[in-house]
């Protein structure tokens, strides 16, 4: 029973995604902005420095395909790049002391850099043809501000959980 | 950095950049359908996704219906007036349908481009990477639905059904961007203007539609339907209405900006329309006075 609980954790922040786009009024701020929210991302770095890293490179790996194959339809992207993130930060966090402060710059940043490795694919395939600077200024700070917001929101109920299950399986 | 790159990860990472590339060509590249595999995984997964959005969208829909209350009475007033005109409409719809059937029956063409049977379809999930705008409906192959059929909701077209699997299809909004998405679409007036719908301005909002010839006379204000020439739509669908027309670069034909009449944004409900004449030539026989006909465009 108690081995259901981190997919099934997974699992709903896999859905969250798309849960809060039901909620969010696609056109609030009359289309200027488009804020993409990525709290699946930020629960697997989370899982990555409180639980396990390589389990959360597995589980980016698996839940990055299913988000390629069920969302983007652009299969590669999320199943390569989450990985990668992942990745990052355990090296990132390695290196500077793991406060809540820095943890918080460190899912920017990261989120900063998934945002134009995927801009650049989507640019790559021909899927939009926004340049620089407008992505900038309409999705990546907008991406950003919602999801500092939701780290300061869900960021002592992720660690607590993951923490948590730590200490059951590990 | 010799510990930072060792043999074994170097491998992994050059492995994974081909896999990476593959996937994405294999993804990008031209095709019908989706495989199986990605079918089974779709229909997993949108198993999941739809019993979380049911529930979701219950309570969305709730809070929507509270915030349209506050308009209820200014909306009252304004059906009122509008519903006056309607009785007369119908009656007009109703006399018009009965003679084109009776006209169609004497020329002994049943079939219509026009001719579509709606399927109803719940939207479960739309791309939270809001890269490009895919949305997933909950109906799929088992209840008929094939790709390139034309999504609608109540008040114009959206979309085309992209793939589909056993239980879900996935719908290519007309505002995502892609090159091969074109429509075919024409201007209602006395003499219909033929076009295509291809691409969409994200800054103005509006769709572009191209290739009007360049002595055509289009006014602001004047309707856009699909046309059922491309052979994947049913005719007569109602994208959107001209809002601004500008010639070209080269100066040979004319692109409009096509105001959406239906909202690409917090949609619920859509309508697949299956078209039940698919082939846009008619039998061998008459197929001579099409060819004339065509002359005359």
């Amino acid at each position: 029973m108690k081995k259901g609980l981190l997919p099934l954790l997974m699992i709903a922040l896999f859905y969250s995604d798309s849960i809060f786009m039901i909620f969010f009024p696609e056109n609030a701020f009359d289309g200027a902005y488009i804020p993409a929210p990525h709290f699946f991302i930020i629960g697997l770095l989370f899982m990555s420095v409180f639980y396990d890293r390589n389990a959360a490179i597995k589980y980016g790996f698996l839940f990055g395909f299913l988000f390629d194959l069920f969302y983007t339809e652009l299969l590669g992207a999320y199943l390569f790049f989450l990985p990668l993130i992942v990745y990052i930060t355990s090296k990132l966090t390695k290196w500077l002391q793991s406060t809540f402060i820095t943890f918080f710059i460190i899912i920017l940043f990261d989120i900063a850099l998934f945002e134009m490795i995927v801009y650049g694919l989507n640019l790559l395939v021909q899927r939009t043809e926004v340049s620089f600077e407008p992505f900038v200024s309409m999705r990546l700070y907008p991406t950003l501000a919602l999801n500092a917001l939701y780290y300061i929101l869900f960021a002592i109920p992720l660690r607590n959980a993951f923490q948590k299950l730590k200490n059951i399986f590990g | 950095m010799p510990q930072f790159l060792t043999n074994k990860r170097l491998i992994i990472l050059l492995g994974s950049i081909i896999i990476l590339v593959a996937l994405i060509g294999f993804s990008i590249r031209d095709r019908g359908n989706i495989t199986w595999p990605e079918k089974f995984v779709k229909d997993v997964t949108g198993f999941g996704q739809n019993i979380i959005s049911k529930p979701v969208s219950v309570v969305e829909e709730f809070f929507d219906n509270v915030g349209r209350l506050r308009n209820t009475y200014e909306e009252n007033e304004k059906l009122r007036t509008n519903l006056d005109k309607l009785a007369q409409l119908e009656s007009d719809v109703i006399r018009l349908e009965k003679d084109n059937v009776e006209l169609r029956k004497l020329l002994e063409k049943e079939e219509s481009l026009a001719d579509y049977e709606p399927v109803q379809a719940t939207v479960i999930a739309r791309n939270p990477d809001r890269w490009y705008d895919l949305i997933t409906i909950d109906q799929g192959e088992s209840n008929g639905i094939e790709p390139d059929m034309a999504v609608m909701t109540a008040s114009g077209l959206v979309g085309k059904v992209k793939s589909t699997s056993k239980f879900t299809s996935t719908v290519q909004l007309l505002s995502a961007n892609d090159a091969q998405n074109r429509v075919s679409a024409l201007i209602q007036s006395d003499k219909s203007n033929y076009g295509l719908i291809e691409g969409y301005d994200e800054e103005k909002r509006m769709l572009k539609m191209t290739k009007i010839p360049s002595d055509a006379k289009v006014e602001k204000g004047q309707f856009v339907t699909t046309s059922g020439l491309g052979g994947v739509f049913p005719k007569g669908l109602v994208i959107g209405k001209v809002m601004d027309l500008v010639p070209d670069e080269f100066g040979l034909t004319q692109t409009a900006l096509v105001e959406p009449a239906a909202s690409f944004y917090d949609l619920e409900h859509v309508m697949v329309s299956k078209r039940t004449m698919t082939e846009v030539l008619p039998k061998e026989e008459s197929r001579q006075q099409v060819l004339i006909e065509e002359e005359g465009l």
